[in-house]
């Protein structure tokens, strides 16, 4: 009987790689001081906490409304201005329609830089500019959504068909009908799909903004967390965790729609 | 002008102007409930100007001494995370394969996606009274929270698999388990890596954060070199988190990309 070949083993390569990630894990695991005894050790007063902060504390739901309504708010707010911004980032970012190679290497990189900093850097920045609120929430997210939909909204720019864009440079059309008639009405449908998403994004980080002074519900949870009420804890965290859940389904059912 | 202008084509006019309208309506609303007046609004870019030119020089003798053994901390707790993440995803991603698995899909479907739902600072909130404050917890917060994308994301990949490579093992007499190693991991592995690896950039950008609830990383600098209004200190901060994810992002990236096309 013909056996086929074996595939070649590359088994040097492998162990190397094994190593590196091995020894990766076991220097960060002993610097960052991970251990499970300690863990185990620590059940006792996990045990307590957990005790302590259940049942939830459902009293104190009514008074979440507000709050809860203004984390909606910011990160609408901060979806709909990043998502406006978006669009002549992303357009020009990306390289089939970007109007000549210095744009777009500086936009690309602005893209890349904006897109570092996590969501509660940007809240921390604004707030220590414009001051504590839901300002600075929304300003925070605001940025985020640049950054999150620009990139993707790019990658789907790039991705469009051509031959429409030509048609509208071919029978003199300018640069900017070229866009807004040869390109966007191509991308529409995935622009709506990655705004959804980043709305998604948004709700879930305007929950914490409030850790760091920028509006929401955050502000409620820090300081019943600083008075170690851990049942009104729960409560705001279960009431976030359906919040966050209803939302995601809309934008979801909404998002498959559209695509 | 040509003397026969084609008739402009609508884009379903009905629908776009609706939602403009709404979207429109809602986002007043919602300036106004924050209470963004226009002044306030006009006020901004001289206010942000303002404090921008306080960030200048940048202090790199504290981005030397202090910002970059955090850096490193936020990485490690990162990588962490992601190991937890990815070693306990991947019996989950298979078990949550509908195509396999169609009963246990639904429940671990649902868990990872109110694991998901809660941000991982929440997580973090928790886990610092129990194993202390310190990295250690932002660890344990970014893999529970790395389990919930991973394992979802993981589900879909294999339910994406060529399932003819199992039966063929599962022909050949082989067991289940057998199946899952030869005839489902070769083919999943480089995608479910891939996935792995961009999770790792998510995590240490989540992980720079953790900080500001005590959880370790660089975010705790941050937020105190603001709150305390050390500015050049607090640029160093930025530009550093900003070249160190940068680097790192480039790397990942190119690793994914030579997975994915195998």
């Amino acid at each position: 009987m013909n056996r086929p070949a074996p595939p070649p083993r590359r088994l040097g390569l492998w162990l190397t790689i094994l190593i590196g990630l091995g020894a990766m894990t076991a220097w960060s695991g002993i610097s960052i001081g991970f251990s499970v005894s300690e863990l185990v050790c620590n059940a006792a007063g996990g045990s307590r906490l957990l005790r302590e902060s259940w049942p939830p504390d459902f009293a104190f739901l009514p008074r979440l409304i507000g709050p809860f309504l203004e984390t909606v708010q910011i990160a609408l707010i901060g979806t709909v201005v990043g998502a406006v911004i978006a669009i002549p980032v992303a357009v020009l970012a990306a390289r089939p329609v970007s109007p000549n190679w210095l744009t777009w290497i500086l936009d690309r990189n602005f893209m890349n830089i904006l897109r570092t900093l996590p969501d509660l850097f940007w809240a921390m920045l604004f707030a220590t500019a414009v001051g504590f609120g839901p300002l600075a929430g929304a300003l925070a997210l605001s940025v985020f959504s640049v950054a999150v939909i620009s990139k993707l909204f790019s990658e789907s720019v790039e991705a469009i068909d051509l031959n429409l864009t030509e048609a509208v440079r071919a029978s003199g059309g300018s640069w900017l009908q070229m866009i807004g008639l040869g390109t966007l009405p191509q991308v529409w449908p995935q622009y709506a799909a990655y705004v959804l998403y980043a709305f998604e994004l948004n709700v879930r980080g305007s929950m914490v903004l409030g850790l760091v002074g920028a509006g929401g519900i955050g502000m409620i949870l820090e300081t019943q967390r600083a008075n170690f009420e851990y049942e009104r804890v729960t409560m705001i965290v279960l009431a976030v965790l359906v919040v966050v859940l209803l939302i995601e389904q809309f934008s979801i059912a909404v998002r498959r729609r559209l695509t | 002008m040509s003397a026969h202008p084609l008739p402009a084509r609508r884009w379903r006019p009905g629908f776009a102007s609706w939602t403009t309208l709404i979207v429109g309506g809602l986002l007043l609303w919602s300036l106004w409930a924050i209470e963004a007046s226009p002044e306030r609004l006009a006020r901004l870019p001289a206010q942000l100007a303002q404090v921008l030119g306080f960030f200048w020089p940048v202090d790199w003798q504290y981005g030397h001494t202090r910002v970059l053994p955090a850096i490193v901390e936020s990485i490690q707790l990162a990588w962490i995370g992601t190991i937890i993440g990815a070693a306990l995803s991947l019996p989950l991603a298979i078990l949550g394969a509908s195509t396999l698995f169609p009963w246990a899909a639904k429940v671990i479907k649902g868990i990872s996606a109110t694991i998901r739902a809660v941000p991982e600072i929440l997580w973090a909130l928790y886990l610092v009274p129990i194993v202390g404050l310190g990295p250690f917890a932002g660890a344990l917060a970014l893999g529970i929270n790395s389990v919930g994308m991973l394992s979802k994301l993981g589900a879909e990949v294999v339910e994406s698999a060529d399932l003819a490579a199992m039966e063929a093992v599962e022909a050949a007499g082989g067991s289940r388990l057998a199946a899952i190693r030869l005839g489902l991991l070769p083919q999943v592995l480089p995608e479910l890596m891939a996935h792995w690896l961009f999770r790792f950039e998510l995590n240490l950008r989540a992980s720079a954060v953790l900080g500001v609830v005590g959880a370790g990383g660089v975010g705790g600098l941050l937020l105190n070199t603001l709150r305390y209004r050390q500015f050049e200190m607090a640029a160093a901060v930025l530009v550093l988190t900003v070249l160190v994810v940068l680097a790192i992002d480039m790397v990942s990236g190119s690793v994914r990309r030579k997975l994915l096309r195998g």
